[in-house]
């Protein structure tokens, strides 16, 4: 097989056939386009509530009237799980304070308040792989078992929340990019079949003169590759036009927007995926017709 | 040394038969004719030599291969030994001259600067040098059977198969043609002609078989 010379029948191809393949090209890029586009959602959302966590704690009320040596019972206890990253005791009398200075504007609150009515708190901090809704939840069955802790509060609506959000968008941004990517296998498959049917006659005859299936197929695999290249380098032009030329731009008068990532390394692919999904799509074409 | 060889060989179309219990054999440089009246089995037979078909009874030899027990991925390569004039030309439209004839070169993988040299050499051995450039739609009827010509011998295959190669050729352009063959089998290939027209073969002192509603009824020389 002459490799320069199926190249050569391919370019051939791409330029006599400039419409089916121009149309092939930007219905790809689109596609590309839109699975850059959710991705980069979905990196954003997976990066803006990855830190979330970090600031999580689970607060642990304490009896009223808790000893010094049980106190240092539970924390024990709960230093021993190792779920818990760190822990802070917090005095009934910090408490109060801590609160008073939150509430310094709204000191009528306090008045005719005889006594501390704030328990000893602890206020634990998770490692990064314990927090989730179900381990939380074991968590704070465990401490409340502790004896001494009368009360567990943490934010379990926040957390189931944030954790349906994350997986939510995972889900969808994969299907997205799972559904796009058959379709441009699809239409990688559905051009070549057709440019295939369009070159029949030639391909009789090269039959004819003593072609093998490799001489036939490479100009084909060769163009399914370039088309999937073309859509991939104008989707990626379209990705950086995206960021560049809008979010950057509107980062200027909505702050929000400066908190967005743009994670340019991975972009940088999508020729190679283009690649892989032409070439993929030609050969699903090649093998599924009679020649 | 016997290099095609027809034992009983049977074909149909749909119930049609096409040849029916046919026996030849060819010798290696040997040059022969096959005639008979449209529809008596010429085209067919040499399609089985080619491989374009397959037999439905009997066995066919080129060389010393059965083409029945081929691999699918070997028939290209038998293939290659074999130069074909096609009845219908399979000349391709969107390509010049050049073009046309180099294809047979590139499919086995020849150099860019052999694949130049060996396409001028054809193309003067049939006198076309000056048409290189030139769409098969812009050639007369002769032209484009000199380019198939050209098409089929550039590889210098072993045998050459020529269906009906001046069916629509005047007297003047055929014997030209038919000069070109002698030429080819002169260098050692075997060449076989199928057609209807008795001029061809008239006086030639080559073996003619003669074809009718696809079996074989007679060998004379010419």
């Amino acid at each position: 097989m002459s490799l320069p010379y199926s190249v050569t029948l391919a370019l051939q191809s791409l330029t006599r056939e400039k419409w089916i393949n121009l149309i092939s090209v930007l219905t790809i890029a689109s596609a590309l386009l839109i699975i850059s586009i959710a991705a980069f959602v979905v990196y954003n959302i997976d990066a803006a509530t990855r830190s979330l966590p970090e600031r999580f704690s689970m607060v642990l009320y304490l009896d009223d009237d808790i000893q010094k040596d049980r106190i240092d019972g539970v924390i024990t206890a709960l230093r021993r799980n190792s779920a818990v990253r760190s822990l802070r005791y917090i005095p009934k009398e910090e408490a109060l304070r801590e609160l008073k200075s939150v509430l310094k504007n709204s000191t009528y609150v306090f008045e005719g308040l005889d006594e501390n009515p704030l328990p000893d708190t602890l206020e634990l901090k998770l490692r990064k792989e314990a927090i989730g809704p179900e381990a939380v939840r074991r968590l704070s069955d465990e401490a409340l078992k502790i004896k001494g802790v009368r009360e567990v509060d943490y934010g379990e609506k926040f957390l189931a929340a944030l954790h349906s959000l994350r997986a939510g968008t995972k889900t969808v941004g994969i299907a997205l990019i799972v559904i796009l990517s058959t379709g441009i296998i699809f239409v990688c498959y559905s051009t070549v079949k057709i440019l295939f049917y369009r070159r029949k006659e030639e391909i009789e005859t090269f039959k004819l003169l003593g072609a093998t299936r490799a001489f036939i197929r490479a100009p084909f695999l060769i163009e399914g590759g370039a088309i999937g290249l073309a859509g991939g380098l104008i989707s990626l032009f379209g990705i950086f036009a995206f960021y560049y030329a809008i979010l950057l731009r509107l980062s200027v008068t909505m702050p929000v927007f400066k908190a967005v990532l743009f994670p340019s390394g991975p972009f940088l692919l999508l020729p190679g995926v283009g690649i892989f999904l032409g070439v993929a799509g030609a050969a699903i074409a090649l093998g599924r017709l009679r020649y | 040394m016997d290099l095609i060889q027809f034992q009983n060989v049977g074909k149909d179309y749909d119930n049609q038969t096409a040849l029916r219990d046919v026996t030849l054999s060819v010798g290696k440089g040997e040059m022969i004719f096959i005639t008979g009246p449209s529809g008596s089995g010429k085209t067919t037979l040499l399609k089985l030599v080619y491989l374009a078909e397959k037999p439905d009874r009997g066995a066919i030899y080129v060389g010393d291969v059965e083409t029945e027990t081929l691999r699918e991925s070997q028939i290209p390569l038998l293939r290659r030994t074999i130069g074909v004039v096609f009845q219908d030309f399979r000349l391709l439209d969107n390509r010049n001259v050049f073009e046309n004839i180099a294809i047979a070169l590139r499919i086995r993988g020849i150099a860019e600067k052999e694949v130049k040299t060996k396409v001028f050499d054809t193309l003067k051995m049939v006198n076309l040098r000056h048409k290189a450039d030139a769409y098969p739609r812009t050639l007369s009827g002769g032209e484009q059977q000199r380019v198939v010509i050209a098409r089929a011998i550039v590889a210098d295959p072993t045998v050459l198969l020529a269906d009906e190669p001046t069916g629509n050729l005047d007297p003047g352009t055929a014997e030209g043609v038919m000069r070109t063959f002698k030429e080819i089998n002169a260098r050692g290939t075997t060449v076989l002609i199928a057609t209807h027209n008795r001029e061809l073969y008239r006086n030639t002192g080559r073996r003619v078989f003669t074809l009718d509603s696809g079996s074989l009824v007679g060998e004379v020389l010419g």
